[in-house]
């Protein structure tokens, strides 16, 4: 086996790892950093469920090698709010019941956060072509609608808050 | 002494509910959405091993022999286990029906693609998997039993050799004078019709983390399992130990629906434990280990329905007779799902007689297990299809036939021919609120004009009956004979007056976390934010059997509000004796104890916590100085099954009407949902946010249902459908805006008139989907039997009305 050694930056930390070539990144998230909140849900790249920002591109973490990631900036749902206190887009999915189980959710949250940076204000078609490549079991999607439309505003109130501070 | 729980929310001790009823932000989101709840696969233990497992690739074939050695030489290889290992440790588990479970690990011959052949731990699941590469096994094809009228027949391979039969069970059930029915009918209508296998799919695969102590033989199992206490007691009598001796720690889990938990896995993992001399051994079902031998697959059925009706179109009798393959072995209990319809055989109707001919029968594909809906939702497809095919046929409008037939308000509670008693409905207002949210009368012009165009469009109007709160007397006739599940909750105070509540189910996705703090928090006039509850391991927690059977919800509610009564009694006892009056003149209400007439008397919960732990010297003599409780609720009143398989079964029967429109693609065959309307009764909503959920999530899954999912088998019952890519799950863009209204009928008999309604939608779902299509397709003369409904079928039927262009 091959051994490699990669610099990344997960969540604002910069990280030099030795990792086997063949180590996914979502099993180095996961299982070397410690990263537990990006799941695996199918491993063949369809679910979504382990999304994850690779230098601010919503990616499926495992289809994509540990050491692909050399040189990267990685975000997770670990990193998306302050150490205390739910980003925006948690609390928008947490005030539309866009979770039931929660385990599709940290791929959904990702895939929202790269949606609302290029386009705080989505339509409905918009959100469905975006979050088409996630799959939730529990909610039927209804629930995902209204809190992507509830995290948008969210994040337009905050730009605006944002310019005129 | 006795506890009286409260049937509605006006009996409960407040003036006016602040969290029950209302529209609650659930308490584990949080967690859940900083990504801090631990899964099962974010488990790490010292020592912790991984497993892979080695499978069969043959659906029918002897194992001639297996050689391990190279892989047990393989670095970072701690253990390997065969079938022998599984004939030395194990037993063949439970079954329904009794006697057709199988080893975890294949011993002689392999009886579907997926079955576990060898297993090994290692350093990390790289290298397990690395070690499955060098096992070799050959391997004897055997004749392989696809079908299951060819495996009924005398000559065929056998997938159980023993039981000389490939037929798992085989009855006729007769309620009432059906042989009369049928002969005097004005009118009869038959038709056959194919469920095609489908599952749950949970988003989170199933996985385990065990330990099997070489010395003590005491096994630990942390899983991500629906019922910890089902898994604590199936390890104990497939390992031969005392149910004492396992333990079973319920994980968070992401979702379920059925279909979780896999125990041919969980005991293989414990074999390579304590061959790896009780090392913990993590097993994560990969998404393909799930969907070809996981709890993934259901409901593989063959039916010929026989509806009668008198001449103005209301239903004399229904029979249904039924082939389900079950697949493998029965150890994946798919049967219970065969069983079930007999909850709700005629639906919401007033059919007077019915019959059921039911055969079971093995075959060499993975063995069958519960859905969503466990059986109810294929039978309320087919009961439907004939609704509409009578009403067709007797050029009555769909919604009309339905109104005809549904059990008046004022004749409940109502006991079914199939011997289950439904507690309470408004059928006809359910009814009445969807034709009026979906504007009826003009969807049927809107309709018309559509069909001047030569386009296909179709409306479906389908009701359903959600059975609530199992018991397991429902499947009594394929082996499971008790009455009463249990399900407990531990409520205590403690010196401060803060309330703890101990419980035995784990997170699944349904809210019950967040329903038993808004009880206690209710209760006792408390913040939602003061009440912590606490998910325990077998060893420690009350009696409980968690979600499933659309229970939980109701049951938990009846456990909390149970010991939350015991509680209270307890401390109106303390102040009784401190306040120097009768017990029965102590009153709680609004977090304070009062005494009528005596307005000095005035403690909080936390002031008799308090005296009862710090002064026991004010206690009456003898007493209990504990602040605590625990209630154990069962079902009441439920029946044992009679030789018919009559009994009282499910406590609640919630009911939905939902009306449907669809467009088909005349061209391709596709089927588009334009709109999705429904109402639906399911009593008192404990938590209106959380059952709008579940409501969308099972109607997302029986669109799927009715027209995307299907394992699907090829030559040799090779299984073709083994990832996302080949099994279509609904996405954002298959699940159309569903347009939704209540009413509430609450029970009579069921804590604070809840109904069950986490299975919800997918029982009538599936059925107003395949009406709609048929209605879409009736101008043709051609009819979808089949379901799914997936473009390819439509588009032959299409073509056989000679409609395609
Ligand atoms: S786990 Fe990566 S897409 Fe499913
Ligand atoms: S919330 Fe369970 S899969 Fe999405």
């Amino acid at each position: 086996m091959s051994e490699h050694t990669v610099e990344v930056t997960v969540n604002g930390v910069a990280y030099t790892a030795t990792v086997d070539a063949r180590t996914t990144l979502v099993d180095f998230l996961r299982a070397e950093l410690g990263l537990t909140g990006t799941h695996v849900g199918c491993e063949h790249g369809v679910c979504g469920v382990c999304t994850v920002l690779v230098d601010g591109k919503a990616t499926r973490s495992c289809l994509m090698l540990a050491v692909q990631a050399d040189g990267l900036r990685i975000t997770t749902v670990e990193g998306l709010a302050e150490a205390e206190g739910l980003h925006p887009i948690q609390e928008a999915f947490a005030e539309e019941h866009g979770l039931q189980c929660g385990f599709c959710t940290p791929g959904f949250l990702m895939a929202t956060h790269e949606l609302l940076e290029a386009n705080p204000d989505p339509g409905d078609d918009e959100i469905r072509d975006v979050l088409g490549g996630q799959l939730c079991r529990c909610t039927g999607y209804q629930s995902i609608l209204r809190s992507v439309h509830l995290a948008a505003s969210k994040t337009r109130a905050q730009r605006a808050a944002d310019a005129h501070a | 002494m006795t506890v009286e729980i409260p049937k509605s929310l006006a009996e409960l001790p407040v003036g006016e509910p602040r969290w029950v009823g209302r529209r609650v932000r659930r308490t584990e989101d949080a967690a859940l959405l900083t990504g801090r709840v631990e899964f099962i696969d974010d488990v790490q233990l010292p020592g912790m091993l991984h497993c892979a497992i080695l499978r069969s690739p043959f659906a029918h074939a002897r194992i001639t022999s297996i050689d391990v050695s190279a892989a047990l030489a393989l670095d970072g290889v701690a253990a390997v286990v065969t079938g022998a290992d599984a004939r030395a440790w194990a037993n063949p588990p439970r079954s329904a029906p009794e006697g057709w479970g199988a080893l975890c690990i294949a011993a002689e011959k392999a009886s579907f693609v997926g079955e576990p052949v060898a297993a090994v731990a290692a350093t990390s699941r790289y290298v397990a998997e690395d070690a499955l590469e060098l096992i070799e096994v050959d391997y004897e094809p055997l004749d392989v039993v696809e079908d299951p009228f060819a495996a009924m027949q005398p000559d065929s391979e056998l997938v159980h050799e023993d039981q000389g039969t490939n037929v798992m069970m085989q009855r006729v059930f007769t309620w009432g004078e059906v042989d009369a029915a049928l002969a005097g009918a004005a009118h009869t209508f038959t038709e056959r019709f194919r469920w095609n296998r489908l599952g749950a799919n949970p988003t989170e695969t199933y996985g385990c983390v065990c330990e099997w102590d070489p010395m003590s033989l005491d096994i630990v199992v942390r899983g991500a399992m629906q019922s910890p206490s089902s898994f604590a007691l199936g390890r104990a009598a497939t390992f031969g130990l005392a149910s004492n001796k396992v333990r079973v720690v319920g994980h968070a889990h992401g979702g379920s629906f059925g279909g979780k938990g896999n125990a041919r896995g969980t005991d293989i993992a414990c074999m390579l434990s304590r061959k790896a001399g009780g090392r913990p051994v993590k097993w994560i079902e990969d998404r393909s280990e799930y969907m070809t031998a996981g709890a993934s697959q259901a409901w593989d059925r063959h039916y010929e329905a026989t509806l009668t009706t008198d001449a103005e179109g209301v239903v004399t009798a229904l029979v249904v007779k039924l082939v389900d393959d079950i697949g493998a072995s029965g150890d994946g209990f798919g049967a219970i799902s065969a069983a079930k319809p007999l909850t709700a055989f005629t639906g919401p109707y007033t059919i007077p007689v019915a019959r059921y001919d039911l055969t079971l029968v093995a075959t060499n594909k993975v063995p069958a297990s519960p859905y969503r809906g466990m059986g109810p939702p294929p039978h309320f497809f087919v009961l439907e299809q004939m609704m509409d095919i009578a009403a067709r046929g007797l050029a009555i409008d769909p919604a009309e036939m339905r109104r005809r037939n549904f059990i008046p308000a004022d004749r409940f509670p109502y006991t079914i021919p199939s011997g289950n008693e439904y507690d309470s409905g408004s059928y006809e207002r359910v009814l009445d609120e969807a034709l009026d949210l979906a504007g009826y009368e003009q969807l049927r012009k809107d309709q018309a004009a559509a069909r001047a165009e030569g386009r296909l469009v179709g409306i479906g109007v389908a009701s359903a009956i959600e059975p609530g709160v199992f018991d397991w007397n429902a499947y009594a006739i394929v082996g499971m004979p008790q009455t009463g599940v249990p399900e407990g909750a531990t409520v205590g105070v403690d010196i401060t007056g803060s309330i703890t509540v101990r419980v035995g189910f784990s997170h699944e996705g349904q809210g019950q976390p967040t329903l038993v703090s808004q009880l206690v928090a209710e209760y006792f006039a408390v913040e939602m934010d003061a009440v912590r509850v606490v998910h325990l391991d077998t060893a420690s927690a009350p009696p409980s059997f968690g979600p499933g059977g659309s229970r939980l919800g109701v049951a938990i509610t009846g456990a909390v509000l149970g010991a939350c009564e015991r509680v209270r009694d307890k401390m109106a006892t303390v102040v009784a004796a401190i306040m120097h009056c009768d017990a029965g003149d102590v009153e709680l209400r609004d977090g304070r104890f009062r005494v009528a007439g005596r307005p000095e008397v005035d403690m909080t919960v936390a002031q008799v916590a308090g005296t009862m732990l710090a002064r026991s010297d004010l206690l009456p003599e003898g007493m209990d100085p504990l602040p605590e409780a625990t209630y154990v609720w069962t079902a009441p009143g439920r029946t044992p099954a009679d030789e018919e398989g009559r009994a009282k079964s499910y406590l609640t029967a919630a009911q939905a009407v939902h009306v449907v429109v669809v467009e088909i693609d005349a061209e391709t065959g596709v089927v588009e949902i334009v709109r999705y309307c429904l109402v639906d009764d399911c009593g008192t909503r404990l938590n209106p946010v959380v059952v709008e959920g579940q409501t969308d999530g099972s109607v997302a899954q029986g669109i799927g249902a009715a027209l995307y999912e299907e394992y699907v088998y090829g030559d040799e019952a090779q299984p073709l459908t083994a990832s996302f890519m080949d099994y279509l799950m609904p996405t954002i863009n298959e699940v159309p805006a569903i347009e939704k209204r209540e009413v509430v009928t609450p029970s009579p008999v069921s804590p604070l008139g809840a109904k069950g309604c986490g299975e919800g939608a997918m029982h009538t779902t599936p059925a107003a989907v395949m009406c709609a299509v048929n209605d879409a397709l009736a101008p043709l003369g051609v009819m979808a039997r089949e379901v799914p409904a997936a473009p390819n079928r439509v588009w032959n039927l299409l073509r056989s009305a000679g409609t395609q262009r």
